[in-house]
């Protein structure tokens, strides 16, 4: 399974859909999605990660990146159902408290 | 650095340092560690942890070439499983490896290296890195296996 990116807009925002797995192969293309959906969108950036089946650290700092990329440009930024994947690896970073969470 | 001598060896991973192999290893892990008794979120944080310590071979110790060799050896002693994970790249300083107390959450500084270590250190029980003899890095990771009474 390698990642599969669908981009939705919802009003103002736009809502990226992923599903498969986010390590260090695949990390660069949801980075790629998520700085154009930040370049486009004038609401801000909801990532839908309830089909993520795996995420690794290099997931978790591509999150960061968005997050930084939005606060920046004062966009919001949110990650919607989180699979136990991705929780999992937000909470071993200690970073769960950090998004804002959709659940 | 190989498996502990007592160890079992059950496999003996030979790998290029190719980001795109790294599911395989994942799953190959997966199946392997599930046959020891341990949980299903157990065998997940196992699997990120040694995902984790390849990928930093692929980033770190190879700059992101994807022709050096990575060897990954999946054992069990009497009590632990052990894994080791060898690459013969760039030798890692040791304050990259070592093991820190979590830090204060600070998103300006975050490294997708170091939250890996990072990792390492809170799913095993031991975790020990060293310099490989012809340069490169060898990590040594020993989880106790939930399928053996305490004090076995």
């Amino acid at each position: 399974m390698g990642l599969r990116i669908e981009t939705n807009n919802e009003t103002t925002k736009i809502c990226l859909r992923i599903t498969g797995e986010v390590d260090l192969y695949t990390s660069p293309e949801l980075r790629k999605a998520i700085m154009k959906a930040v370049t486009q969108s004038s609401g801000g950036v909801i990532l839908d990660l309830t089909e993520v089946a795996y995420m690794d650290s290099s997931g978790v700092a591509t999150l960061v990146e968005g997050l930084k990329a939005n606060s920046d440009k004062k966009l919001a930024f949110s990650l919607r159902h989180p699979s136990q994947s991705v929780m999992k690896v937000l909470q071993l970073s200690r970073l769960d408290s950090v998004f804002q969470i959709e659940n | 650095m190989t498996l502990d001598i007592t160890a079992v060896r059950d496999f003996r991973l030979e790998l290029r340092s190719d980001p795109k192999l790294l599911q395989a290893v994942r799953k190959l892990v997966y199946c392997y560690v599930s046959c020891y008794g341990f949980s299903d979120e157990q065998c997940r944080e196992i699997v990120l942890a040694v995902d984790e310590a390849c990928a930093n071979a692929i980033r770190h110790s190879y700059v992101g070439h994807p022709g050096g060799i990575i060897m990954l050896q999946l054992g069990v002693t009497r009590n632990s499983l052990e894994i080791c994970l060898e690459d013969y790249g760039r030798t890692a300083s040791q304050d990259k490896v070592c093991h820190r107390t979590p830090a204060p959450v600070d998103l300006e500084h975050m490294q997708p290296g170091g939250l890996g270590v990072q990792f390492i250190y809170q799913v095993f029980d031991e975790v020990r890195y060293t310099a490989g003899s012809d340069g490169g890095n060898n990590v040594r990771m020993r989880l106790r296996r939930p399928d053996i009474e305490e004090g076995e």
